[in-house]
């Protein structure tokens, strides 16, 4: 139609009639680019929230490499030394603690004294300069993470933690995204735990588990529904 | 155009009741396209073509996606080698102890994380300050991480080592053995701390002929030596307001800043808040320079400084007290003093009468007559709490340097070179001496002329102690081990006594030892625990003996007045930020000073605000911008000392004029002098008329006739209420209590890591302070009454902001808070220009400190820092709401009344501000959102706002009420 009027157009200043500009194929183009464009937009769009949630950005593959190789599995596995002896505020404030090295000298002065991997636990201690260790199970600094509160509700270590008994270097276990987070506390009842299971890295929830967890909940007096507002992490 | 509004209360004022500038006030044209933008200074920009704008605003969309995809870095994580017992990480911890002002204790409760003080709170069991602040104490810890602290000790400007120093005073203390001392003499500022009053005593046995001088630019120290001129001893006042039902104050502004400020304006509150169908006590104030006390005044009288004598006489004269004639009065104040003296002559001996300690000695013998004659039982006296007592002055100091009869001057606390009245050429006569010593946190403009500068331990890292206004002792300890290679004032008094390397609480616990006897240990610890040790000076009896002659400042001319800054004090905080862009109380200027003059002189003189004046007094001058204060005497220009410092560090220097260049010596407070206008101007960072509120009755009040306001309807909302949880937060202010003291936006500052922006950025209104403390004004510009409204975020049930927003970053929570998410914010600031109130601030610049810089550590831990480009505002101290939910999940409780008291609410001195549940029935907010005063602001925009308020009494003069 607009072709035709462009024809009228120039037909009326005398000179020769133009071909069409659009070929028999525009349409089939046009759709095609257009379904091409929603691929590109959808398919990017997949790419970038599943890159985001990938392990590589959120760490979950990774070992760092520490100053001391130290095992989980050994200590808290094998030995089955409970996570509090070294980790001992998790109980009482927002961070579990990093165990100073007196912690590790506990043993440490008793046993494998002369071990070359523990080098850098006797010179700390010789030099009063603190181990560097890397930080693995790190939140952003926009979160404000109690440990405190989650272990006096029934959240067990193992429920964000993995199965540190089983690890020998440790890596993060789960992806630290908002949404593990909300997960749960839109919905407590299937993670929580009993009070006495909360070190317990074997621990499986019970045939009945929401049953089992909303009693739990109810018990605690888990506030529901009020913790999902931002400032509960965000401030 | 302005109407005063008549005492009906609840009738609609037919206009704008209430004004904030001189510029509105006279309805300048200007003045409202100014204020038509919503950041009036935008209107300054350079416009940005729209092509341009959708350029940027396109590439910003693009690429605030990838934001999202940061990886999170692998970060070092250092746990202790021995950890502290008491330290758990991530708690913090809090110690009882005391930072200094004016020379007198101000008993806190430091809280510290890992080691680090952030903040600064009242210490709730100290008998005088009973857990409130003031705006001095909330800042007193950012001058502890003060990046231009002196950080070791210097001779002549080159680094030195303590070892030096000890060598250096060996060498002196072998000269003054010689003479026992002769040529020794010390220049101290006031000093109630009973150990350095000890050391200074030892060193006078040790070497008899020295000499110690006083030197108080400002402060107490003024109104001992009045005081000394009227009973014949010197004396310290203290004000039982507690118990009082009339104060009559004579140019005495006993609810401003001050040491005293907290005792004061605690006891007032108290006292106002007595019957909740009138208020409990009545206040007249005759003011020469407005100020807190005359704005809370119920009648207040304007008066030149140099008039206050004659009006204490003639009141005298009225209360028929032999000696006193009342000579000529205007009618304003024939009015007044019939008003006051017939309240006075009611309360009897629950009435006090006051004079300034910046005032004349004519005016404080008068009013020490009458509250003799009322028998006034709520005026004690006792000793002076700070010392030396037997101290000669400066003045008799700079004769002596002179004279040549100085050889070594230990400078002690003080800044004389900076802080003695230009007059006395103090600079020039320390040329005259061989060995000077300056020991101070900042080497400033004394220690910069002195040989040796030694640079002191800040309060909270130091071992001392210091007694509070009513003589109560606070032990210090130390909340931070010292990170400069710095001493205590103690541990170089101990030098000077001969100790090669005193240890930091050595001498203290010399001094206690002494005290608590053979129960040292447990006292000491107690005395720690507690954060003072029981006793104040007991009371001592006087009566005035001075001989009553008013005595007029010599010459004719203005009444030329000097004020000590309320936030910058004498200079001593200079360089602190929070200080600096604190709004200084009525003239809500920032980052500077000015020479305020009245509305009628401005007029005589065609002054405007910013217009460069010169002042002259005798043949010194000082040129600085003009502020045209409503309701300043006529012929009175108040100048404030603090500013037009050189050497105070990169905060400080090159802010304002220095009043100290016109003070004459023998004339400190009040003089006669002359003005003229330069002819130059410069900008102001004022704050009055940014973020302001358009509607009316924003201030509201209420008389003892009619005690209750109208109650309001709320307006219906088409928006469905929102589900409350358990806990439902509100807030109100009571505007009655208000003295607009500052202290709950220094104290919001200090605990939600509010940045300094500086004072280019102040003048384009972007402050940052999540609390303003609004002023108003009603009447006419000559008397006008003012009013303080301190206004935060409402948190709306119905939040226009949360509906403005397009990304959610602000959004309502199911316990009534609404909540700001900074990682949200693309910061359109859609919702600022929402919020009817204003009270949302945004990042316009990455304002925080560089990285290196040591006020980082004074960042509170539990709170973001903000960077560019988000909207923050006040979260009713959320951090602190979310402590108390977690201690209460781990009992499995519900919270509890007193569970969260955000930061404002506990540093308020006059305890204005509750906060609380107001889903609980029996709470103090809710009860107090049932008192007939309550009302919430701008009701009628249906935003059904969480802070709400109560109306302010008004009690005229003659009692009616």
């Amino acid at each position: 139609m607009t072709g035709g009027l462009i024809v009228v157009k120039h037909s009326s200043t005398g000179q020769n009639g133009m071909a069409q500009i659009f070929s028999p194929a525009a349409d089939t183009w046009l759709r095609l680019f257009l379904l091409g464009s929603l691929a590109i937009v959808a398919g990017g769009t997949a790419g970038i929230v599943g890159f985001a949630r990938s392990a590589y950005i959120t760490s979950t593959d990774f070992r760092p490499s520490q100053p001391v190789p130290f095992s989980h599995r050994h200590h808290a596995g094998e030995l089955g030394i409970d996570c509090r002896y070294c980790h001992s505020s998790v109980e009482t404030a927002p961070r579990a603690g990093l165990p100073p090295t007196e912690t590790c000298m506990t043993c440490h002065s008793q046993i494998w004294t002369n071990a070359s991997m523990l080098e850098p636990v006797r010179k700390s201690l010789a030099d009063g300069k603190p181990i560097q260790w890397t930080r693995v199970a790190k939140l952003p600094d926009y979160v404000f993470f109690r440990h405190d509160v989650h272990i006096a509700k029934g959240v067990g270590c193992e429920t964000c933690h993995g199965r540190i008994d089983q690890m020998a270097l440790t890596f993060r276990a789960k992806s630290f995204t908002m949404e593990f987070c909300l997960d749960c506390h839109r919905d407590p009842a299937p993670n929580l735990r009993p009070k006495d299971h909360i070190t317990d890295m074997a621990w499986k929830p019970p045939a009945d588990a929401r049953a089992t967890g909303e009693a739990i909940a109810a018990h605690e007096g888990i506030r529901a529904g009020e913790l999902t507002h931002c400032y509960v992490c965000h401030r | 155009m302005t109407r005063r509004r008549s005492n009906h209360v609840g009738a609609k004022p037919a206009g704008p009741r209430l004004w904030s500038s001189i510029e509105e006030l006279s309805g300048d044209p200007a003045f409202q396209a100014w204020v038509d933008a919503e950041y009036p200074a935008a209107a300054e920009f350079t416009p940005t073509a729209r092509r341009q704008f959708l350029k940027l605003m396109g590439a910003s969309f693009a690429l605030a996606g990838l934001a999202g995809c940061e990886k999170s870095p692998f970060v070092a994580a250092l746990p202790y080698v021995d950890q502290p017992e008491s330290e758990t990480i991530g708690v913090p911890r809090i110690y009882a102890t005391a930072v200094t002002f004016d020379g007198y204790a101000q008993p806190v409760i430091a809280t510290t994380w890992s080691g680090r003080p952030t903040k600064l709170d009242g210490n709730p069991d100290h008998p005088v300050t009973m857990g409130r602040s003031d705006v001095f104490m909330q800042a007193a810890v950012l001058g502890l991480y003060d990046p231009d602290r002196a950080q070791a000790p210097t001779r002549r400007g080159e680094p030195a080592t303590w070892q030096d120093v000890v060598a250096a005073i060996a060498l002196l203390r072998g000269s003054w053995s010689k003479d026992q001392g002769e040529g020794l003499h010390l220049l101290i500022g006031p000093q109630s701390s009973p150990t350095l009053l000890r050391q200074l005593d030892a060193l006078r046995k040790q070497f008899p002929k020295a000499q110690i001088h006083l030197h108080a630019p400002a402060g107490g120290a003024a109104r001992r030596d009045l005081m000394a001129a009227v009973y014949g001893q010197p004396l310290d006042l203290h004000y039982v307001l507690d118990d009082c039902d009339v104060v009559v104050s004579f140019d005495d502004d006993l609810l401003g800043p001050g040491a005293n400020q907290v005792r004061n304006a605690r006891g007032w509150a108290a006292s106002r808040r007595r019957s909740s169908r009138q208020p409990g006590i009545r206040l007249y104030a005759a003011e020469s320079v407005p100020a807190a006390t005359g704005a809370m005044a119920g009648a207040r009288l304007m008066a030149d400084a140099s008039r206050m004598a004659v009006l204490a006489e003639a009141f005298a004269a009225k209360l028929g007290i032999s000696g006193a004639a009342s000579g000529d009065l205007t009618p304003a104040e024939q009015g007044w003093i019939e008003d006051a003296a017939k309240a006075s002559n009611a309360a009897k001996s629950r009435a006090l009468v006051t004079s300034g300690s910046y005032g004349d000695v004519g005016t404080a013998i008068w009013v020490a007559r009458i509250n003799d004659a009322l028998k006034s039982a709520v005026l004690k006296f006792s000793q002076p709490v700070t010392g030396p007592s037997d101290a000669a002055s400066l003045g008799d100091l700079v004769a002596d340097m002179r004279a040549g009869k100085v050889q070594t001057l230990v400078i002690l606390d003080c800044n004389p070179a900076y802080t003695a009245p230009a007059g006395l050429g103090f600079t020039d006569a320390l040329k005259q001496v061989r060995s000077t010593l300056h020991l101070g946190l900042q080497r400033d403009e004394t220690g910069e002329l002195c040989e040796w500068q030694l640079p002191l331990t800040h309060a909270l890292e130091s071992w001392s102690d210091a007694r509070a206004v009513d003589g109560t002792a606070s032990i210090i300890q130390p909340t931070i081990a010292p990170f400069y290679d710095v001493r205590s004032v103690h541990q170089i008094m101990a030098m000077l006594l001969g100790e090669i390397d005193p240890a930091a609480d050595a001498a203290v616990r010399q001094t206690w030892r002494a005290s608590f006897g053979g129960d040292f240990d447990a006292r000491w610890q107690q005395a720690l625990y507690d954060g003072f040790v029981e006793g104040a000076l007991p009371e001592v009896s006087a009566t005035p003996s001075g001989n009553a002659k008013s005595e007029k400042p010599a010459g004719k001319g203005l009444d030329i007045v000097f004020r000590p800054d309320p936030t910058i004090w004498d200079g001593q905080f200079s360089n602190v930020g929070w200080l600096q862009e604190l709004p200084k109380p009525l003239t809500t200027l920032t980052w500077g000073n000015v020479v305020t003059v009245s509305p009628a002189l401005a007029k005589r003189l065609t002054i405007a605000n910013g217009d460069n004046l010169e002042v002259m007094i005798g043949d010194r001058s000082v040129v600085g911008p003009a502020w045209i204060m409503p309701g300043q005497a006529e012929n009175t220009v108040s100048l404030s000392l603090g500013y037009g410092r050189k050497r105070a560090g990169r905060v400080g220097d090159g802010l304002g004029y220095d009043a100290y260049g016109v003070r004459p010596a023998d004339q400190p407070w009040i003089a006669k002098g002359s003005l003229r206008k330069t002819g130059t101007n410069e900008t102001l960072a004022v704050t009055q008329l940014h973020h302001r509120m358009e509607g009316f009755d924003l201030v509201r009040e209420v008389t003892a006739a009619h005690p209750s306001l109208a109650k309001q309807e709320t307006p219906p909302s088409l928006y469905p209420p929102w589900p409350s949880a358990k806990n439902a937060w509100g807030m109100v202010i009571d505007l009655d209590s208000c003295i607009g003291c500052n202290a709950c936006v220094a104290a919001c500052t200090a605990e939600n890591n509010v940045p300094v922006v500086g004072k280019d950025q102040v003048i384009v209104g972007r402050e940052m302070h999540w609390i303003r403390i609004a002023r108003y004004y009603e009447g006419e510009a000559d008397a006008p009454r003012s009013f303080f409204q301190p206004v935060p975020c409402m948190h709306c049930e119905q939040a226009p902001c949360e509906m403005g927003c397009p990304v959610h970053a602000t959004e309502h929570n199911s316990e009534g808070v609404n909540q700001m998410v900074y990682n949200r914010c693309i910061g359109t600031r859609t919702c600022s220009s929402y919020c009817p109130y204003k009270v949302r601030r945004f990042n316009f610049l990455d304002y925080r400190a560089p990285p290196q810089s040591p006020v980082h550590a004074a960042d509170n831990p539990d709170v973001t820092v903000r960077s560019r480009g988000v909207m923050e505002k006040c979260t009713y101290c959320t951090q602190r709401i979310e402590s108390a939910h977690a201690a209460a999940d781990k009992e499995n409780r519900g919270l509890r009344e007193g569970d969260v008291v955000t930061a404002c609410q506990a540093a308020c001195p006059t305890r204005a501000i509750t906060f609380g549940d107001i889903n609980d029935p029996d709470s103090e907010v809710s009860r107090l959102r049932r008192d007939g005063r309550h009302y919430a602001l701008l009701e009628e925009l249906g935003t059904r706002p969480r802070t709400t308020y109560l109306a302010r009494w008004r009690d005229g003069g003659g009692g009616e009420g």
